[in-house]
C-alpha cells in the first residue's frame, strides 16, 4: 500500500513536468527551432557538468528558501502570495545596511544584514497574518496587494534617496566589501549555501518532527476540526506566516549579499524568485525533501535558460511559459485514489508473498 | 486639483474593474474562486492590441481577444471543475501563463511594446453624448468615454437582471449555496460552473480591450497591474452582489484616479502615491471583514 502511494506520488510529479515540456516544445516548434536542442542546452551544462552543477546549487539557495516559505503556508491551506514582496523587502534592507554601515568586520556585517532582511520579511508578513487570523480577511488578496505596493515603494526609494549617482541606470550603490559573501575556494558557491542547508535541516525537523509541523498538517486538512481539538488556529496562522516571512527575507538578503550586491529594478528577474518558490513547493509536494530536489531542478532550468538566447532564436522568457504550464498541470492530480491501474496490475501479477499464501 | 478631471478619471478607471467584477460575480456565486481574472484581463488586453495590429480592424481585435480569453477560461474550468484541481493554483497558473506568454511573444517579435496608434485613433473612439455634453459640470464628467466604458456601467444592470431575474441566475446561486441540493433536483452543476467562469472570461476580455485598446492603443508588459485582484477584493467586499460590488469597484477606481491626479502636484515622491490604491484596498477589506465578523457569533476559527 505504501509502495503504491510512492509510485503514485512520483507519477503525479513526473507527468506534469513531461506535459509542460511537451506543450512548451510545441511553442518552440512554432518559432522554428528544435525543442530537443533547446531543452538539451538548458539542462546539459547545468546538471551534468561539475562546474555547472555547482553554479546551479549556488542559484538554488534562494529558491530552496522561497520554496520552503511557500510550502509551510500552503501545507496549511494558507496562501501567502507575498513571498515575492517579502523577499524584495529583505533584499533591499540588507542592501541599504550593506552600504551604510561602515568599519565592521565581515562576519558581523553580514550577520547584521541577513538578520535585518529576516526581520523585514517578518514585518511584511505579519500584516496579512494578523488580518487573516483575527479579522478573517482573505490573506491572498492582501499579500498580492502588498506585493504591488512594496515593489512600487522600492522603485521610488531606489530612484530617489538611495540612487547611486555614478550608475547609468536605476540602481542603489553596491554593498561594501565587508558585507559581501565571498566565493569559497574558487567555486561559485558562497557561504549562503551552507546557511541555506542549515535552515533547510531546521525546517525539515519543523515539518516532520515538531508539534508545529503536525498542527500545520491538521490545519491544512480541516481547520474547524483543528480548532475543535484544542489548537489555537489563529495563533498558529500568525506563527506560520512569521516563519514564511523570515524565510523569504533570508532568501532575499542572502541572494543580495552573495550574488547581486546592489538593488536594481530587475533584482528578482521575471517571473521572480517568489513565484519560482511557488512552483518549487508545488512540484515538491510541499515536503522539504521534495522542495530541495525541485529547487535544484528548477535552478538548473533557469540558469540554463540564460544561454539559450545566445545559441538559438528562442527568447529566455520561454522558462516563464514552461513554469506557468507546469503550475497549471500541477494543480490537478493525474493519478488519484480512483485510478484503478495499480490494483488491476496487481491482480494480474500477484506478489510472491500472496501467491505463497494462496498456495499454502 | 481639477475636480471634473478627477471624476472623469474615476469613471474611466472604474470601467475595467467593474467589467472584471461583473464577470467574477458569477463564478463567486457559483462557489468557484476565480483567481484567473487577472490573467484573462491581461490576455484580453494583449490579444486585443495584437489582433488589431494583425488585422487592422478594431472589431476583429476585440472578437479575437474574447475568443482567446474564452480558451483560457475553458482551460481554467477544465482544470478546476472537471478535474477538480485546486482552483487557486490553476488560477495563478493562468495568470503566470498570460504574463509570460505576452512577454514571450513581444520578445519573439523583438518589440518593447505593442503600439497601434497608427491604426486606432484614441480620440475618435470617445463618444460624446449629444445633450449631456453641453451640460456644464456633468458634460465633462459623463461624456467623452469610449464605448466599452459605457457598456460596463450598463452591464451592471444587465448582470443584475441575469442574476436575479433569469432561471440561469437562480441556478448559479443554487449551485453556489448548496451543490448537493442542486444535483438532487437535476441541475447539471458542472455546466453551470463552466458558464459562470466563461461569462467572467468574456467580461475580462472586454475589460482588457477597454484598458489597452480603447484608451491607449498600446500594450506594455504586465499593464494590468493587479486590476484583476482589485476586482476580487471588490467581490469579497460586496459578497458577489452586482450593484454592491460595482460600488466597491468605483471606490477603487476613485483611489486610482486620486493617485494619478495627486501625482501631478506631488513632485519627486509622486511614485509613492501609486501605492495608495493598494493600501486603501487592504484597509477597506479589513473594515468590511471586521463588520461582517461582528454579526458572526460562532466561536473560534471557521473555514471560508
Amino acid at each position: 500500500m505504501k509502495m503504491e502511494k510512492i509510485v503514485r506520488q512520483t507519477f503525479n510529479t513526473l507527468l506534469p513536468v513531461l506535459c509542460a515540456f511537451f506543450v512548451g516544445g510545441i511553442i518552440i516548434v512554432c518559432i522554428g527551432e528544435n525543442p530537443l536542442t533547446v531543452y538539451g542546452l538548458m539542462l546539459k551544462n547545468t546538471l551534468f557538468e561539475w562546474k555547472g552543477l555547482i553554479k546551479t546549487l549556488h542559484f538554488a539557495s534562494p529558491l530552496i528558501l522561497t520554496g520552503l516559505a511557500i510550502g509551510i503556508t500552503f501545507k496549511a491551506n494558507i496562501f501567502n502570495m507575498g513571498v515575492e514582496g517579502q523577499m524584495l523587502g529583505g533584499a533591499f534592507t540588507a542592501c541599504v545596511l550593506g552600504f551604510t554601515l561602515q568599519g565592521l568586520p565581515p562576519v558581523v556585517h553580514i550577520g547584521i544584514c541577513l538578520l535585518a532582511g529576516v526581520v523585514c520579511g517578518m514585518l511584511l508578513a505579519v500584516i496579512p497574518a494578523l488580518l487573516k487570523a483575527y479579522l478573517h480577511v482573505n490573506e491572498m488578496v492582501v499579500t498580492l496587494m502588498l506585493n504591488y505596493a512594496i515593489i512600487e515603494i522600492l522603485r521610488v526609494l531606489s530612484q530617489t534617496i538611495y540612487r547611486d549617482p555614478a550608475s547609468g541606470y536605476v540602481s542603489t550603490p553596491p554593498v561594501l566589501s565587508s558585507a559581501m559573501m565571498n566565493r569559497l575556494d574558487g567555486t561559485s558557491l558562497t557561504a549562503f549555501f551552507p546557511v541555506t542547508m542549515v535552515v533547510f535541516i531546521l525546517m525539515y525537523l519543523v515539518f516532520n518532527k515538531s508539534r508545529l509541523g503536525y498542527e500545520i498538517k491538521s490545519i491544512g486538512r480541516n481547520p474547524e476540526f483543528a480548532e475543535a481539538s484544542g489548537m489555537n488556529v489563529a495563533k498558529k496562522i500568525v506563527v506560520m506566516m512569521l516563519i514564511s516571512g523570515a524565510l523569504s527575507g533570508l532568501a532575499g538578503s542572502g541572494f543580495m549579499l552573495s550574488e547581486k550586491f546592489k538593488y536594481t529594478l530587475d533584482f528578482s528577474g521575471t517571473p521572480g524568485l517568489g513565484w519560482d518558490g511557488m512552483l518549487i513547493s508545488l512540484l515538491g509536494g510541499h515536503s522539504p525533501i521534495g522542495i530541495l530536489v525541485a529547487a535544484i531542478f528548477y535552478s538548473a532550468l533557469k540558469t540554463g535558460s540564460d544561454t539559450i538566447g545566445i545559441f538559438t532564436n528562442v527568447p529566455k522568457e520561454i522558462v516563464g511559459v514552461i513554469q506557468g504550464l507546469l503550475i497549471l498541470f500541477l494543480s490537478i492530480r493525474f493519478i488519484d485514489e480512483h485510478t484503478t491501474l495499480f490494483s488491476r496490475l496487481k491482480a494480474k501479477f500477484p506478489s510472491r508473498g500472496k501467491k505463497e499464501a494462496t498456495s499454502a | 486639483m481639477n475636480f471634473e478631471r478627477m471624476l472623469y478619471d474615476m469613471l474611466s478607471y472604474s470601467a475595467p474593474i467593474i467589467l472584471c467584477v461583473l464577470g467574477g460575480n458569477f463564478a463567486h456565486r457559483a462557489n468557484v474562486l476565480n483567481i484567473a481574472l487577472e490573467g484573462m484581463l491581461l490576455m484580453g488586453a494583449f490579444t486585443s492590441v495584437l489582433f488589431v495590429m494583425l488585422t487592422k480592424n478594431i472589431f476583429l481585435g476585440i472578437l479575437g481577444s474574447i475568443i482567446i480569453s474564452l480558451l483560457l477560461g475553458l482551460v481554467f474550468s477544465f482544470m478546476s471543475v472537471t478535474k477538480k484541481g485546486n482552483p487557486i493554483i490553476a488560477g495563478l497558473a493562468i495568470n503566470l501563463i498570460a504574463s509570460s506568454v505576452s512577454a514571450f511573444i513581444l520578445k519573439a517579435m523583438s518589440l518593447p511594446n505593442l503600439n497601434v496608434n497608427s491604426i486606432v485613433d484614441v480620440a475618435a473612439l470617445k463618444i460624446h453624448i449629444p445633450i449631456i455634453q453641453s451640460v456644464p459640470f456633468l458634460g465633462k464628467v459623463l461624456s467623452g468615454h469610449p464605448f466599452l466604458t459605457y457598456l460596463s456601467f450598463f452591464g451592471i444592470f444587465i448582470m443584475w437582471v441575469i442574476m436575479y431575474r433569469t432561471k440561469f441566475g437562480v441556478y448559479v446561486r443554487v449551485v453556489g449555496e448548496n451543490e448537493e441540493a442542486a444535483v438532487s433536483v437535476g441541475i447539471r452543476t458542472n455546466r453551470i460552473k463552466y458558464a459562470a467562469i466563461l461569462i467572467g472570461a468574456v467580461c475580462c476580455a472586454l475589460a482588457g480591450a477597454n484598458m489597452a485598446l480603447e484608451k491607449m492603443a498600446l500594450f506594455t508588459n504586465n499593464m494590468s497591474a493587479g486590476i484583476g485582484f482589485i476586482a476580487i477584493a471588490a467581490i469579497f467586499c460586496g459578497k458577489g452582489q452586482p450593484v454592491r460590488t460595482s460600488l466597491y469597484a468605483m471606490l477603487f477606481g476613485l483611489m486610482q484616479a486620486l493617485a494619478i491626479n495627486l501625482n501631478i502636484s506631488a513632485g519627486p515622491a509622486s511614485g509613492l502615491l501609486n501605492t495608495l490604491p493598494y493600501f486603501m484596498i487592504i484597509m477597506i477589506l479589513a473594515v468590511v471583514s471586521a463588520m461582517q465578523l461582528r454579526n458572526n457569533h460562532v466561536r473560534g476559527f471557521k473555514a471560508e
